[in-house]
């Protein structure tokens, strides 16, 4: 499997002597073109054929300007400046700011379904209304109360404690 | 690994003490920035000591790259900069372009033509390297002109060349690669790289 596996490698590698070439066209994959890099930048006769390939294609694009006496100055500046030691940022890590957004969505979550009615408290609720509303029309008492206010019976909802008493104006006076 | 990678890549090497990476990146974009100076001052000399001085504000700014721009738009910016501060300093004006034109914030304008200015040494130079190099083409088999034309003047990806020619990406590559070779071939006596000025 293995053996197959770097036949495939190999028959998508580009032949050696074209890979800088490919490499200044941004056609090697990120693994090639990495080694490719870190060739060129260490031998000098690479660099030079890389040279060449840019003043090729800058004089294909009417950029034939000479400046080989540049590169030289700027080289011979930068020998005066101090070697950078900068690498470059790593990406900003997410994930403890990640975290700490899932723990207070996780927290808020738990505090509002813990303070919630649960289903089963409101099905013990309607069902002690019930109790209570079936109890209060067994009352004789109740029967003329309620059948004065049925017309408001889906509206109206008292409290289980609630007692009704009836009263009447001969009971208060006396 | 994209071009914009690649500079990325070659950024990264410099900031980790590799002076000769960024060797890599004045030579690949010398002369775009040369041509664009040269629009801004007309002394071959003075562009030549600007072109030196953004390069070397260029090195020094590298730890605040954060690659969030492509690197040449990035260069092209501290040029444009230097060469209006080297111009202010002497109570000068651009000459040739308006301050609009060059504060575009995108890639330099290639449309923009004016006439590129030199010494007479290096206009010399210019010229003799953009026949010869013309010349070497036109003396390229048809396969290699094409597939180096559709590459360097069309910017076309490997991909796009091998549909446009009918041959598979491998062939494309190693037609490039050919082409360059034969081109450089011919070059090389013009050249003639002195040793101080090689790597």
């Amino acid at each position: 499997m293995t053996a197959l596996h770097n036949l495939a490698a190999q028959a998508d590698t580009p032949p050696r002597e074209t890979r800088l070439s490919a490499l200044l066209d941004g056609e090697l994959d990120d693994a090639a073109a990495r080694a490719m890099l870190r060739e060129v930048v260490a031998n000098a006769a690479q660099r030079e054929q890389f040279s060449e390939y840019c003043r090729i294609g800058d004089a294909l694009r009417g950029l034939g300007h000479d400046s080989a006496r540049l590169r030289g100055r700027v080289m011979a500046a930068l020998e005066e400046e101090p070697t950078l030691l900068a690498p470059m940022p790593k990406a900003v890590t997410r994930q403890p700011v990640l975290w700490l957004a899932a723990a207070t969505v996780a927290a808020i979550t738990w505090g509002l379904w813990s303070m919630a009615p649960r289903q089963e408290d409101h099905a013990r609720m309607a069902a002690n209304e019930q109790a209570h509303l079936a109890q209060a029309a067994h009352d004789d008492r109740m029967v003329p109360y309620l059948a004065a206010h049925q017309d408001f019976a889906q509206a109206v909802v008292a409290p289980s404690e609630m007692r009704f008493t009836r009263v009447t104006l001969a009971e208060a006076d006396r | 690994m994209s071009d914009r990678e690649i500079d990325l890549q070659l950024v990264e090497r410099v900031r980790a003490g590799d002076k000769q990476a960024f060797g890599l990146l004045v030579e690949k974009y010398q002369r775009k920035l040369l041509r664009l100076l040269s629009r801004m001052v007309r002394d071959p000399d003075e562009v030549e000591d600007i072109a030196q001085e953004t390069f070397i504000k260029a090195y020094r700014a590298l730890p605040q790259f954060r690659g969030d721009a492509a690197f040449y738009t990035w260069l092209y910016r501290i040029g444009v900069n230097t060469a209006k501060n080297y111009l202010a300093s002497r109570g000068r004006a651009m000459p040739t372009l308006s301050e609009q034109a060059l504060d575009e914030d995108d890639e330099p304008d290639e449309r923009l033509v004016v006439k590129d200015i030199g010494t007479p040494e290096s206009e010399l130079l210019s010229k003799q390297m953009v026949i010869a190099v013309n010349e070497a083409v036109d003396a390229l088999p048809e396969e290699l002109r094409q597939a180096i034309t559709l590459r360097e003047m069309e910017g076309m990806s490997y991909e796009e060349i091998a549909e446009a020619m009918d041959c598979p990406i491998g062939t494309v590559r190693s037609r490039i690669f050919r082409a360059r070779e034969a081109i450089a071939a011919k070059l090389r006596p013009i050249l003639d790289t002195p040793e101080d000025r090689r790597w």
